[in-house]
C-alpha cells in the first residue's frame, strides 16, 4: 500500500500541511478499543502478507525472474562508483608498464612465471602469490642460481643444538610455480650420498648463499646417484667465490662417468650432455629405438600452436617480468639505504 | 598473444586420408598457404577456426621478429608451401599489420545449405584485403525523409500524452487541497469528538 492508498482509504489518517508539503500523520488511538478490536474480529488480518503474489505471470516472466545471475559488476555500475565523491583519496598510483625487464630475467627467477597450463590458471592468485614471494624476499635475499651451483642453506632446526641446521651441497633441481618453487641439494655425509629438497619460500629458512655460481650442462642432475660419490662430495667450510661484476655465469663442462649398473633410471635412454658415452649393449639399443620411434613427431618442430599452448604468451611474461623485475630495484635500493644509514651510526 | 576468441584446447580434425597429427598440419597448411595467396578462403568453418589461429601466430612472429631471425624464417618456409609467399609475408603483410591492436583475420560463418552435408562453412580473410567486404557496410537512414516525418510524428505523440498527465496532475492537486480545508473546517468545529479507530492492520504494524 502506497501513499496513494493510504490516502484514498482515509481511515485513521489525516493529511497536514507542512511547510507546504502534503505529509500523512497517524491519527490518536484509544488504547483500550483497539484491543477490543484484535480480540474480537478480525485476527487473521494481523497475519496478513504484505507480499504481493502475482499469479498471472507469463512464462518468459517466470524465467527471467530465475534466470541465472551473473557474479560479475557491469562496467557502468563500477565507473558509477569509482567515480563518486565518496573514492576521493583512494586513488590507485597508476602503474608505469614502460620499465622493461632483461630479456635473461626469466632465467635468474623463473619461479615467477606462472604454470602455463590453461586449466590451473587463476591470475588473481598468481598476483598475490608474485606479491607474498616479494615481501618474503624483503626479510631474505634469495640470490641468483642454477643448476650445479654449490650452495649453502640455514634452516631453522628445534632439535639442533645452535636451533640451526646448515647444509652445504650442489643443486641437482630447481622447478616449481610460484610460491611452491624449490631446489634440491645434494652432498656426501659420513660416506652417504644425502639429498635435501627446500622450498624457496618457506619461513623455516634463515638463509640461502651460493658458494660457487655456475651451470652444468644438464637441467637436472640425479644421474650423481649413480657417479662415484668423489663428484657430489663437497666440503662444508667451502668459502664463498664471488664472479666480478657483469660476467657471464661460466659453464661447467665436466663430463662424469658413471658407475656399472644397476641404475636408478635408464640414464641411456635420455639425451645427457654431462655423461661420458655409456657402452651400449643391443638391449639397450633397442630400448633407445623404442623411445624414439614413440616420440618420432617431426610436425612437432613447427607446430606453431603447440608452442604457443606450452607456454605463458609473451606479452604476459613481459608484463609479469617488468613487475618483478621494477619491485627487485626497489628491494635493491631500500638495502642500499639502509646500509649506508647502518654506516653512518657506526 | 593471439587477440582474438578461440579454443584452448586444439581440435582433431577429420583428414583423409591418414587422420594423423601429419595429416592434420598438411590440411592447415594447405589452408594458411592459400589464405595468404587470396587473401579469402571458404573451408569448412572448423577447418577455418583451426588455421586461423595458426596464420596469426605466424603473421604475430614475422612481425615480431624479421625476416633476419632464422627460426622464423624456417617456420615461414614450412608454413608457406608456395615459396613466394615468403615474399609476400615479409614485404607486403608485415607492413600492413605491423600497427594493428586487433587480430589480423576475419572468420565468418556461412548458413548451412540444405540439403546438403549440414556442415557448416567458413569465411577466413585477411584484414585491409582489396576484395568487397562480406558484411555490407549499414546505410545511414536516419535522414531519409520518411524517417524524419515518422520521429517528428513519435515526438508529437509524446509532447501531447505529457501535456494530459501534467493536465491530470493539476487537477488532483486542487482536490487535495480542497479535502484538506473541509477536514480542517471539521476539526474546529467539534474537537471534543474522539477520531475513529485506526485499522488493524496499522496497529498490528505498531506493535
Amino acid at each position: 500500500m502506497g501513499f496513494k492508498g493510504l490516502f484514498e482509504s482515509g481511515q485513521g489518517f489525516t493529511m497536514t500541511d507542512v511547510e507546504g508539503k502534503l505529509v500523512p500523520e497517524r491519527g490518536r488511538m484509544d488504547v483500550e478499543g483497539a484491543f477490543t478490536h484484535v480480540s474480537s474480529s478480525q485476527v487473521n488480518v494481523a497475519y496478513k502478507s504484505t507480499h504481493v503474489i502475482n499469479y498471472k505471470r507469463t512464462r518468459a516472466e517466470i524465467g527471467q525472474a530465475l534466470r541465472k545471475k551473473p557474479n560479475y559488476l557491469h562496467y557502468d555500475l563500477v565507473d558509477k562508483h569509482r567515480s563518486s565523491p565518496l573514492q576521493k583519496g583512494t586513488d590507485n598510483i597508476t602503474v608505469e608498464t614502460d620499465v622493461k625487464a632483461p630479456r635473461d630475467y626469466r632465467f635468474i627467477m623463473p619461479e615467477f612465471m606462472p604454470r602455463p597450463h590453461f586449466e590451473y590458471r587463476d591470475r588473481v592468485l598468481e598476483k598475490l602469490e608474485r606479491r607474498d614471494m616479494l615481501r618474503r624476499r624483503t626479510v631474505i635475499n634469495i640470490p641468483e642460481f642454477y643448476v650445479g651451483s654449490i650452495m649453502a642453506v640455514t634452516v631453522s632446526d628445534p632439535f639442533a643444538p645452535n636451533k640451526k641446521n646448515r647444509f652445504l651441497g650442489i643443486c641437482i633441481d630447481r622447478g616449481g610455480h610460484g610460491l611452491k618453487a624449490y631446489f634440491v641439494l645434494r652432498n656426501v655425509v659420513d660416506g652417504l650420498g644425502v639429498e635435501i629438497f627446500y622450498q624457496m619460500y618457506s619461513p623455516t629458512l634463515h638463509s640461502i648463499e651460493v658458494i660457487r655460481l655456475e651451470k652444468r650442462l644438464d637441467d637436472r642432475l640425479y644421474y650423481l646417484r649413480n657417479c662415484p660419490l668423489e663428484h657430489s662430495t663437497f666440503s662444508f667450510d667451502m668459502e664463498p667465490i664471488a664472479l666480478p661484476r657483469g660476467a657471464q655465469v661460466p659453464v661447467n663442462t665436466l663430463k662424469l662417468k658413471l658407475n656399472p649398473k644397476p641404475w636408478d633410471e635408464r640414464w641411456e635412454r635420455q639425451d645427457l650432455k654431462g655423461i661420458e658415452p655409456i657402452e651400449l649393449t643391443p638391449k639397450m639399443i633397442k630400448g633407445i629405438q623404442k623411445v624414439h620411434n614413440a616420440s618420432a613427431t617431426p610436425w612437432k618442430k613447427h607446430d606453431l600452436m603447440l608452442h604457443y599452448r606450452s607456454k605463458v604468451n609473451e606479452e604476459e611474461e613481459e608484463t609479469i617480468m617488468a613487475e618483478v623485475y621494477k619491485e627487485n630495484q626497489l628491494l635493491e635500493s631500500m638495502r642500499k639505504t639502509s646500509k649506508a644509514t647502518l654506516k653512518k651510526k657506526k | 598473444m593471439l587477440r582474438f576468441r578461440h579454443q584452448m584446447q586444439p581440435r582433431k580434425l577429420k583428414v583423409t586420408p591418414g587422420a594423423n597429427p601429419q595429416a592434420r598440419i598438411n590440411k592447415l597448411r594447405e589452408i594458411v598457404t592459400g589464405l595468404i595467396r587470396y587473401e579469402r578462403v571458404e573451408p569448412l568453418w572448423y577447418f577455418a577456426d583451426e588455421a586461423r589461429q595458426y596464420a596469426e601466430r605466424l603473421l604475430y612472429l614475422a612481425i615480431k621478429n624479421g625476416d633476419k631471425h632464422k627460426e622464423t624464417m624456417e617456420l615461414a618456409d614450412y608454413w608457406l608451401e608456395e615459396k613466394d609467399l615468403v615474399h609476400k609475408l615479409f614485404k607486403v603483410l608485415v607492413p600492413r599489420y605491423k600497427n594493428y591492436k586487433t587480430c589480423y583475420t576475419d572468420l565468418h560463418k556461412l548458413a548451412v545449405e540444405y540439403p546438403g552435408s549440414g556442415i557448416p562453412m567458413g569465411v577466413l580473410e585477411l584484414r585491409g584485403n582489396p576484395w568487397p567486404p562480406i558484411i555490407a557496410r549499414q546505410r545511414d537512414t536516419k535522414f531519409i525523409l520518411s524517417n524524419m516525418l515518422l520521429t517528428a510524428a513519435k515526438q508529437d505523440f509524446y509532447n501531447t500524452k505529457q501535456q494530459l498527465k501534467s493536465d491530470a496532475a493539476t487537477k488532483r492537486q486542487q482536490l487535495i487541497e480542497k479535502s484538506d480545508d473541509m477536514h480542517t473546517i471539521r476539526r474546529t468545529d467539534d474537537s471534543s469528538s474522539v477520531d475513529p479507530p485506526a485499522k488493524t492492520e496499522n496497529l498490528m504494524m505498531d506493535r
